[in-house]
């Protein structure tokens, strides 16, 4: 096994950061935690490290009890936004540190620091300090000085955060490449960027508020997302506020809908989760009239932002030639099977939708 | 932050030093206290105390120590107030080298400065020598460096620096573009002076002046090398009666005195640059 | 830019050297003019000579300079060495026992130093520690002055340390004697190094609590300057304080070419 939290939870003072926390990472498995800032992800991290002592609950790592623990005793691997590669060292020194710190024999470790910097591709910058190389090479190094000490599991800290969007895209194809190649290490995975956990995780832990609100894989999160909260964070959502009809449909407003409504009781209130790629222009099932109140050219897309209701519904269709114009009246409409129904008030109390 | 390790190896580590200080500077530190209520002929009692508070020469050492060093403070707040306005807002080239050379003038000794203003204002000095010689008088009319004004000057010459030093580091934390709001609202010089630099530099002209303060009141050097016997502090007097005279008991009175005037001070410094965040 | 006017930059500037120079250079100036004068009654020195610094690096003098170089030699490295333990064993207590050790090792700035001379003068006169009339009572009080400033710089350099470096070096596997030794004092070795010549300059310099302690076979540098100057020969004492500058600032210089070495950033 990898990691298992058990009711980890972690206070400063009366401010609890990460409240009844439990998880389990399974081995060679890339679990991202997603959250704003704030809500819990970095303490989590942070207690599989050892930085932070849970003031309840246990901690796992490889079917060990690592909570009472220090940190150079977990076996872990860690890379964090900042990198902290030691600046008075080369990268050979930086990579082999760990190795060294061990107690490793240095024949051996001049051998694991070769293998460590050719699987990030960083074999010829061995003899440089860290001063002489750019954010993404120093990315690179601070991964193989993690993966030099072959540790069961990896904590990545917001790794790619401190790059710029064409090199963070890079990295991420590079990450996803050493997951393949490294198929037995479990990385947990800290981020705010949904892009980041969407295209890297196998799962992925969404937090708020120092507590966990949903796991599941990306398909599972994004196409049946199980709160409001979840279903704005991961993507995009039109959350309406319904009620639950008698006959398999729901009561936006004035409208009825088809849409899935599992075994919610009839007469509840609800709120129903449509993806804006999945709303279309024009008639169609679930017919909703409104007034364009802005359109957005990206590109291959255009975003049309509808009133229906006193509702904002976005809209995202591909490019249209002739598009409305704001103040045009339009008809929107969504597949019955594009629709999630979720419990009501299950997002952010303090959060609009 | 909370960390995995129990605490009570990290406090023996902390007691080795700590230790060290008490045997080092904290136990004769308390001894000296102790000698001061026990005089030479046996048992306690507060009877030098008597003695010494008594003494025209302890009250005029107490007088002089208090003024001259309050006169110092004042001079060196104005002064290096006024010094570290100009190198940081007025720069000019090699206004960088001067910063440097004040930080070099804080490694060398008090004492060089009395004795460097011996051949500047002594009787024998510069200063008399260019009015004897321009006005053809037998004697120059400067012969102030016996006098508290000579350890005054010596003592803004010395301490300058030390409010320097912490006011160019909270200029240099003065975002500029609030100068340059307030001179193109029409404000100028002496006014942006008075209503945005002054007030930002407070905490850092607080925290320099009750430092050197305390310095001041600590003066020794200075006070030894002027050599004149109407200019006597209190830790001039500690040596006085401890060295010159031998007699310890005295010496430790005013020593203790010393101390407190000296802790209390430092007490303040220490609010005052918390306050201010140094 | 506070002074838009040209002349009124001229003025300021003009203020600025009326009141730097006479003040600050004007003392260093005339001590080293003075170390070269046969003379000095009138407006200028006059009869340069080389006598003074001839007297100053030999016999009493040269001996002088060796008990100062040693002394602030001795004291630097137990005061670095006290201080950065001092100040890492306070950092990893908590906040309140932190204070009141920083509160503990600032107290010899507090206390005049002729007062500390004093105490130890009380304390070790007398059996069981005699140290009174020996060189080591003098180092011991330079050790104490110094130590305080010591502990002062490497506290503020800890306070500045990004924790990141000893964490990440504590996740790889390094206990904490190792990142000490690997990680944090070589990432503190600038601050080290300004501490150590802040506290050599120091010590090079101390005449008060000396003045009280020194033993008649352990004179260092500022003590024999004013044996000099109270002799009524203020030449010979330029003389003596020029070459206590001069290797002060040697000194300085060379531990501040380590420092640039030492530096990464």
């Amino acid at each position: 096994m990898g990691i298992r939290f058990e009711d980890v939870t972690v206070a400063y003072g009366r401010t609890t950061v990460l409240d009844s926390f439990d998880l389990t990472v399974e081995p060679g498995e890339v679990m991202a935690l997603l959250g704003p800032s704030g809500s819990g992800k970095t303490t989590a991290l942070r207690a599989v490290a050892g930085f932070v002592t849970p003031a309840r609950g246990r901690v796992w790592i490889d079917g060990r009890d690592v909570t009472k623990l220090p940190p150079y005793q977990r076996g872990i691997g860690m890379v964090v936004q900042s990198y902290a590669l030691f600046p008075h060292m080369r990268v050979d020194k930086n990579v082999g540190f760990g190795l060294r710190a061990q107690g490793v024999p240095r024949a051996e470790t001049a051998e694991r620091v070769e293998q460590a910097l050719a699987l990030t591709g960083m074999g010829e910058f061995a003899r440089r300090y860290p001063r002489e190389l750019s954010g993404g090479q120093q990315q690179r190094v601070a991964i193989a000085r993690a993966l030099a000490v072959r540790p069961q599991v990896l904590l990545l800290d917001e790794p790619l955060s401190a790059l710029d969007a064409r090199l963070r895209s890079g990295m991420l194809a590079e990450l996803a490449r050493l997951h393949r190649e490294l198929p037995d290490v479990s990385m947990l995975y800290v981020t705010h960027d949904q892009i980041e956990a969407l295209t890297l995780a196998d799962r992925i832990a969404v937090m708020d508020r120092a507590r966990l609100r949903d796991v599941g894989t990306p398909q599972e999160l994004y196409r049946r997302p199980r709160t409001e909260f979840t279903a704005s964070f991961v993507g995009n959502a039109n959350l309406l506020p319904v009620t639950v009809g008698r006959d398999g449909g729901v009561r936006f407003a004035e409208h009825d809908l088809q849409a899935p409504t599992g075994d919610a009781a009839p007469g509840a209130e609800a709120t129903l989760c449509v993806r804006p790629h999945a709303v279309g222009l024009g008639d169609g099932p679930n017919p909703l009239p409104g007034t364009v109140t802005g359109i957005q050219w990206r590109g291959a897309t255009h975003r049309l932002l509808v009133e229906t209701a006193g509702h904002r519904l976005m809209a995202d269709v591909g490019e249209l030639r002739d598009p409305p114009a704001p103040g045009d009246t339009v008809t929107v409409h969504f597949a019955p099977d594009d629709a999630v129904l979720l419990p009501a008030g299950t997002g952010g109390d303090d959060r609009d939708g | 932050m909370a960390e995995a390790r129990p605490w009570a190896p990290r406090l023996l580590w902390a007691g080795v030093p700590v230790a060290l200080l008490a045997a080092g500077f904290l136990y004769p530190l308390v001894l000296l206290v102790w000698q001061s209520v026990s005089p030479d002929t046996g048992g306690h009692s507060f009877a030098v105390y008597q003695d010494v508070f008594g003494s025209e020469v302890f009250r005029r050492a107490l007088g002089n120590t208090v003024w001259i060093a309050a006169a110092s403070t004042a001079g060196c707040l104005v002064l290096g107030f006024v010094l570290a306005l100009v190198i940081a807002f007025v720069p000019f080239p090699g206004a960088r080298a001067v910063a440097r050379f004040v930080d070099v003038f804080l490694s060398f000794p008090s004492f060089l400065i009395t004795l460097a203003l011996v051949f500047v204002y002594g009787s024998a000095g510069m200063a008399n020598g260019l009015w004897t010689d321009v006005t053809g008088a037998a004697e120059g009319p400067f012969a102030f460096l016996t006098t508290p004004w000579g350890v005054i000057l010596a003592e803004v010459t010395y301490f300058t620096p030390f409010v320097m030093r912490p006011l160019l580091a909270a200029f240099g934390q003065l975002d500029p573009a609030q100068i340059e709001a307030a001179s193109s609202l029409g404000a100028r010089a002496p006014r942006i002076v008075r209503q945005v630099i002054l007030p930002d530099a407070l905490p850092a002209l607080a925290a320099g002046g009750s430092l050197v303060l305390v310095m001041c009141l600590n003066e020794f050097g200075i006070v030894l090398f002027t050599g004149a016997k109407g200019v006597t502090t209190l830790p001039m007097l500690v040596y006085t009666k401890a060295i010159l005279e031998s007699d310890y008991p005295a010496a430790c009175v005013v020593a203790t005195v010393n101390v407190a005037v000296s802790l209390t001070l430092y007490g303040i410094y220490r609010a005052v640059s918390r306050r201010a965040g140094a | 830019m506070l002074v838009h006017s040209r002349g009124g930059r001229r003025a300021v500037w003009a203020l600025f050297a009326l009141l730097f120079l006479p003040l600050f250079a004007l003392p260093l100036l005339v001590l080293v003019a003075a170390s070269f004068a046969g003379h000095w009654s009138g407006a200028l020195p006059s009869g340069p000579t080389l006598d003074h610094y001839d007297a100053a690096v030999r016999g009493e003098s040269l001996r002088a300079l060796t008990a100062s170089l040693a002394t602030a030699a001795a004291a630097s490295a137990l005061a670095l060495t006290a201080g950065t333990w001092a100040a890492l064993s306070a950092h990893a207590l908590g906040r309140r026992a932190r204070r009141v050790m920083d509160l503990l090792f600032m107290l010899p700035v507090a206390v005049p130093s002729v007062v500390a001379g004093l105490a130890l003068l009380v304390a070790f006169s007398k059996p069981p520690v005699l140290l009174n009339g020996t060189r080591w009572i003098v180092i011991l009080a330079h050790t104490v002055l110094v130590t305080a400033f010591a502990h002062q710089s490497v506290t503020a350099a800890l306070g500045r340390l990004d924790p990141a470096y000893e964490q990440a070096a504590a996740s790889l596997g390094a206990r904490p004697w190792y990142v000490l030794w690997r990680v944090r004092l070589p990432l503190l070795l600038p601050s080290l190094g300004a501490a150590a010549g802040l506290c050599f300059a120091l010590s090079m310099g101390e005449l008060s609590a000396t003045m009280m302690l020194y033993p008649p076979d352990w004179l260092p540098l500022p003590v024999l300057v004013f044996g000099a100057t109270d002799r009524g020969s203020p030449f010979t004492g330029s003389a003596l304080a020029v070459v206590l500058m001069g290797t002060t600032l040697l000194v300085l210089l060379a531990l501040s070419r380590i420092r640039t070495k030492a530096s990464y950033r």
